[in-house]
């Protein structure tokens, strides 16, 4: 694990208070991040939608307090986003809600899982979209 | 806005025909089944000035065609609240009352901050060009696509795209058109396998999805049951892209608000 701050990092990191209110900010950046990397507008729309559900997913789940750190990755033709939180919960988010589908509809791929980190438990939600395959 | 000096069809020659059904419909009492078919006919009879008013409006960010069904709205007001018997003239009355419900629907349901009208048109040409340029391609165009085809550059659509979210999802045509379109309930709660009784909260669900608007819940069920795509769903529903977009962050808000009321804290 890494702080971020070294060379050769290309990630996008929001922190932030673990705060419904915080919303706008989050999916505001997600729809940025995927304009500007040129995705069609279906899968900047779908992306929008899918990182407010999982930001709000986590923030619902996180310790009250905390912070919400998010992390979006480019690579290639693939745009991942990450948040985590501080949580008193001990199970990853169930993947047979309806939140859960909307996340795998919206996305190529959305995982869930817990990691401890010393002061306790991180929830983390990861999702992916990649570009369509272009078709000539 | 500067709405003095524009004319609009206030020599009521054109509508005299029209004037006796006032009188008519003030003579005839408040249950009479006749009531109705003139008002129509009133309504129908006017419709060129709701029109002539909504085109004065134009290009101001709002499509005409939802200027029109405001300028409608107007004009049904108009018809139900003119007084025959105070002699005034229907006009005179009915076109205050037409612009006031055009204007209150940019100060209400347009946009929710206020947006350079440089903005609010470039993000209605970018609308114009998406479908456009959708149907082409048989996809939703990037950014990039968007430039070219606009001859603009691709900070300006960064921007035009932008100030879209600005835009209040609460349009007229949702409130005017009655999309009773009941089998959509069925595909999201019903169907054994495709629905969402597969899912574990489905019981919780179910009250919320069925309290959402018929044409939200379907839009619903197209995605996230039927899997279509936003550009799909918009060709089938008949709005924008952008519009079916607004309408679904909003009933996923809706429901997850509904949802986290029913979470018993542990």
């Amino acid at each position: 694990m890494t702080d971020g701050t070294g060379k050769g990092s290309h990630d996008i990191e929001l922190r932030l208070p673990a705060d419904l209110v915080q919303l706008p900010i989050i999916r505001g950046l997600a729809s940025t991040i995927a304009t500007r990397a040129d995705f069609d507008l279906d899968a900047i729309a779908d992306l929008r939608l899918a990182v407010d559900e999982a930001a709000s997913t986590l923030i619902t789940k996180a310790a009250p307090e905390s912070t919400m750190v998010c992390t979006f990755t480019l690579a290639d033709d693939e745009l991942r986003f990450t948040g985590r939180v501080l949580t008193r919960e001990q199970q990853a988010p169930s993947t047979g809600t309806f939140g859960w589908r909307v996340l795998t509809t919206l996305t190529d791929s959305a995982t869930g899982w817990i990691a401890a980190n010393g002061q306790g438990n991180l929830m983390h939600i990861q999702l992916s979209k990649r570009k369509p395959v272009a078709t000539p | 806005m500067s709405e003095t000096g524009t004319r609009y069809p206030t020599s009521s020659h054109e509508y005299e025909h029209l004037r006796p059904l006032f009188t008519e419909l003030a003579s005839l009492e408040a249950d009479d089944p006749r009531r109705a078919r003139i008002r129509d006919k009133l309504v129908t009879g006017h419709l060129p000035l709701a029109e002539h008013i909504a085109q004065r409006f134009s290009g101001r960010g709002v499509a005409k065609e939802d200027l029109v069904q405001v300028g409608t709205v107007g004009l049904i007001n108009a018809v139900d609240r003119f007084d025959a018997e105070r002699g005034a003239d229907f006009l005179s009355f009915a076109v205050p009352t037409v612009m006031g419900e055009v204007r209150r629907h940019f100060r209400d349901t347009g946009w929710l901050v206020r947006v350079p009208r440089r903005l609010k048109e470039l993000h209605l040409s970018l609308s114009n060009a998406s479908t456009k340029l959708s149907q082409e391609l048989g996809r939703a165009p990037t950014p990039s696509e968007l430039a070219e085809h606009l001859g603009i550059s691709k900070d300006d659509v960064y921007e035009g795209l932008e100030a879209g979210n600005a835009y209040n999802s609460t349009s007229l045509d949702e409130v005017l058109t009655a999309d009773s379109d009941s089998a959509a309930l069925g595909d999201l709660l019903g169907a054994e396998d495709a629905g969402l009784t597969g899912v574990e909260n489905s019981g919780a669900l179910e009250p919320l999805v069925a309290a959402l608007p018929d044409r939200e819940r379907k839009i619903l069920a197209l995605r996230f049951v039927h899997n279509l795509t936003q550009t799909q769903i918009a060709e089938r529903i008949g709005v924008s892209q952008m519009h079916v977009s607004r309408l679904l962050a909003r009933s996923l808000t809706e429901l997850r608000r509904g949802l986290s009321e029913e979470d018993i804290p542990d």
